[in-house]
């Protein structure tokens, strides 16, 4: 047997928790009533037992994710950087902020993980004045880093306590530097993780570092040929219990921000079909195509209101729709793609288990018909045996 | 000296401007060059960003008209930008048109310097002299 074959993968999710070994994989309902560790011991104990701690390898995405506000100079360098390094660290964007007109933004009531304030190269200075202190003073955050021009940072951490100083996002070339924020936030990300009392039991079976699902699902992208027949460029949905993650691929930006990486991802904190059912079904009932597809699927409304199968299904058949429009130019949610130049989409997560190939395909043809006037028609990929999870934690834990 | 510059809008003549970068270089200029397709929001969060002196826009295809006229009005919505010397310099006109009419109206929409059909050295010479007249007067 391989080293690799050797190792027990989990995936704690908000609903299902899977286990996977070099020759199965199981899937289970969370037990609510009980800590994640007495749940899976109760149901996968001899699995676990078999394992070595150190071959255990964790990834997680029932915490939903850090919420961040983003103070920066302008939309198009310090602001668009900042959001895309948050968006593909798993960190959910409240509000973006340019700095010249802060007096005139609202400042949020609820607590924000982590303010980001960015703007500047380096050579200029002078940008952030007490506006930037006066409103800081009024807002409620538990983590506040500085990722500007170099001469405001020294500044800043004069005046503002607990700021974190990382090295400018924006380099002398108005060139966008992922590493540091983005190591950063997505150390942070885990620090929540981590710090969540559930999943803290969790390293009493695994020696390795427990890692956000996401994370993990957008490390297997580039090998996902090895398993599905996927053109790129191409969307994975990962439609969940409390949250959905989209993967794309960067060919479909408009955008032309030059990473290293060819996939970003966006968590769409809460689209999900159990523990965000009220506000998918509260998104879907603001999206005036919903009942046209409810039509589409010979259902009425009332299917909100109601627990079954059936119920299950059309919910993530509305989802399905619901993330496909905030990827389109109808309802644009941080990125607009290129949904005409996709080739194939892929779905992976519990969507799988529940939709067939011709659930789906009758949703996205609907979606290209009704928003996009298309009859264009990407191939359905169905990763119904969670290939896509395994392989980005096989070769995660290959690398750890 | 600090320098943006770029080519406004759909326009894809990278080769007059790499030259433009090159020339600017030479002259001892800190030059940010966005290249070719560059809208006029981006010309001036980059102004914001590097804190520009000089905003140098061109233009061969001739669409440049089309955007000026909206300078002014977006120039407004910046803070910091009151002291930005504003340049355009290229092909301005689709078509024939006259010196003598054009510039005026690169002037009408908030331009300091507009250089139509001048070639590359005259043009960065008018600069100079521009910015040594402001600095001493």
């Amino acid at each position: 047997m391989s080293a690799e074959s050797n190792k027990l993968l989990i995936d704690i999710g908000s609903t299902y928790f899977k286990v996977s070994t070099s020759n199965s994989i199981e899937q289970h309902f969370r037990d609510f009533n009980r800590t994640i560790l007495d749940d899976l011991t109760q149901k996968c104990g001899d699995t676990v037992q078999r394992y070595d701690q150190s071959d255990v390898h964790i990834c997680s995405s029932a915490n939903g994710g850090l919420s961040t506000l983003i103070i920066g100079l302008t939309q198009s360098y310090s602001l668009k950087y900042a959001t895309n390094i948050a968006y593909n660290s798993g960190i959910n964007i409240i509000d973006s902020i340019v700095f010249q007109d802060i007096e005139t933004y609202s400042v949020p009531s609820d607590l924000i993980d982590v303010v980001i304030v960015v703007g500047g190269i380096d050579s200029n200075s002078g940008l952030f004045d007490e506006r930037l202190d006066n409103y800081l003073a009024k807002l409620n955050y538990s983590n506040f880093v500085f990722v500007g021009n170099e001469p405001d940072a020294q500044a800043i951490k004069s005046r503002i306590d607990n700021v974190t100083l990382l090295p400018n996002i924006i380099d002398n070339r108005l060139h966008i530097v992922e590493t540091h924020l983005k190591d950063y936030l997505t150390n942070l990300y885990q620090q929540d993780i981590e710090g969540k009392e559930d999943i803290k039991h969790l390293y009493k079976i695994t020696s390795n570092q427990i890692y956000s699902t996401p994370y993990v699902v957008n490390k297997s992208l580039p090998l996902i040929n090895a398993s599905f027949s996927v053109t790129d460029p191409f969307i994975l949905l990962d439609i969940g219990g409390a949250t959905t993650d989209v993967h794309y691929s960067k060919d479909l930006l408009t955008d032309n921000i030059v990473t290293e990486q060819g996939h970003d991802r966006i968590v769409f904190k809460k689209l999900g079909v159990y523990k965000s059912r009220q506000s998918l079904i509260f998104t879907a009932e603001n999206n005036e195509f919903s009942y046209e597809l409810l039509m589409h699927l010979k259902v009425t409304e009332n299917i909100y209101n109601e627990n079954s199968e059936k119920a299950t299904k059309i919910l993530m058949q509305l989802a399905i729709f619901l993330v496909l429009c905030k990827m389109s130019h109808y309802r644009p949610a941080y990125v607009t793609l290129k949904l005409l130049a996709m080739n194939s989409i892929v779905f992976t997560g519990g969507i799988t288990k529940v939709l067939t190939t011709e659930d789906i395909e009758d949703v996205v043809a609907f979606f290209y018909r009704k928003i996009l006037n298309s009859e264009h028609k990407p191939a359905t990929v169905l990763d119904n045996n969670y290939d896509i999870w395994t392989l980005g934690a096989k070769e995660h834990a290959a690398c750890q | 000296m600090k320098i943006v510059t770029g080519v406004i809008g759909n326009d894809i003549h990278v080769v007059a401007n790499r030259l433009m970068d090159l020339s600017l270089n030479a002259r001892g200029y800190e030059v940010f060059n966005l290249g070719v397709n560059t809208y006029l929001e981006e010309f001036f969060d980059a102004s914001v960003e590097t804190g520009a002196d000089v905003l140098l826009i061109s233009s061969l295809n001739g669409e440049a008209e089309g955007w000026a006229r909206d300078v002014k009005p977006l120039m407004s919505r910046y803070n910091s930008l009151d002291n930005l010397v504003m340049m355009i310099g290229g092909n301005l006109t689709v078509g024939s048109g006259s010196a003598t009419d054009i510039i005026p109206r690169y002037q009408k929409y908030g331009f300091d310097l507009v250089c139509h059909q001048v070639d590359l050295n005259t043009g960065l010479d008018m600069l100079e002299d521009y910015l040594k007249e402001h600095k001493t007067s």
